[in-house]
């Protein structure tokens, strides 16, 4: 895999784009803020996908991620008061930040002793025949076909998993009175 | 001796310049994405560990399975392209993890309204109860 020419310019946006946007996630004050550059960075994150030829996930991200989970931020910080965040007297950060930052460091000294070590074992990315694109509807249909061959036990077991979640989210966010009431 | 340094000065400036240049501009290959996905997952670790807000702890999380994900789809493209593999095993793990997250955030954030039900507040280092 070899990205050219406009695909290298086009990696340099998204991959800008997508730890910009990280970081102001983390340092972001208001939580709505927070959920906009949370979106920021799984769309940029679908760019990547779409630079690897990744066509359906890129769809599936977009749909579910954008879609659903950010929506489902949004209605939560609307239930829940983080109002008092936005002043600046309030801190942002636990006192073990300093904990943090220093494992984060020892991860990043470890990656890089790791990528250094391992980058080279890696064969070189030359395409032994000729590599040619994949239509769009031809990812989609290999995505399908291993979904529904090899990877079909744990596609049921997913659709359990989402049931399971689904009664849980009720039961766990019920009130007392709600109970009562349908008893 | 002070021009023969400034020459080895500029010499050593304008290689060092030139790779970094030539590096930017060189073809992007697997381990670039990991070096991306690599600063998306600290991003995330750093939020998680750091930030005292529940709903920020739950989105770092969010960052830290797309990191995961963007290694997935590299490393398949990476493979296809090297003639090694033809199906796109890697693309339904990260359907799947997709999913995962959805559930883990739908469960995350029912247990979050309880909690802010019972307690009044998101800041983590308030929540205390377990501590001993």
């Amino acid at each position: 895999m070899e990205l050219k020419g406009a695909q290298v310019l086009f990696y340099y946006a998204l991959a800008f784009f997508v730890l910009i946007m990280a970081v102001s996630l983390i340092r972001a004050r208001s939580a709505v803020h927070a959920a906009l550059y949370l979106m920021g960075t799984l769309i940029g994150t679908a760019g990547l996908f779409l630079l690897l030829h990744a066509e359906f996930v890129a769809g599936a991200q977009i749909l579910i991620y954008v879609g659903g989970v950010v929506v489902l931020f949004i209605f939560v910080i609307m239930l829940v008061n983080v109002r008092e965040e936005i002043t600046e007297a309030t801190r942002l950060f636990t006192r073990q930040e300093a904990v943090a930052w220093a494992l984060v460091g020892a991860m990043t000294v470890a990656t890089i002793i790791a990528l250094r070590r391992e980058a080279n074992l890696l064969p070189p990315a030359v395409a032994p025949s000729e590599e040619t694109a994949l239509a769009l509807s031809e990812d989609t249909q290999r995505v399908g076909s291993a979904l529904y061959t090899r990877a079909a036990l744990p596609f049921e077991i997913a659709s359990l998993l989402l049931l399971v979640a689904i009664v849980g989210s009720v039961i766990l966010a019920r009130t007392r009175r709600q109970e009562e009431t349908f008893d | 001796m002070n021009g023969v340094m400034v020459g080895w000065a500029v010499q050593e400036t304008t290689s060092f310049v030139s790779r970094f240049v030539e590096g930017l501009t060189a073809p992007k290959g697997v381990v670039d994405f990991l070096v991306l996905s690599f600063m998306l997952f600290a991003v995330g670790v750093l939020g998680v560990l750091s930030r005292r807000n529940v709903l920020i702890i739950f989105m770092s999380i969010e960052l830290i399975l797309n990191a995961a994900n963007l290694n997935f789809i590299a490393f398949t493209r990476h493979w296809q392209a090297m003639g090694r593999i033809s199906e796109n095993m890697g693309h339904i793990f990260v359907i799947f993890i997709i999913v995962v997250a959805a559930a883990e955030a739908v469960i995350g954030l029912g247990i979050l309204i309880a909690l802010y039900r019972n307690r009044q507040t998101v800041a983590i280092d308030e929540i205390n109860l377990l501590k001993w």
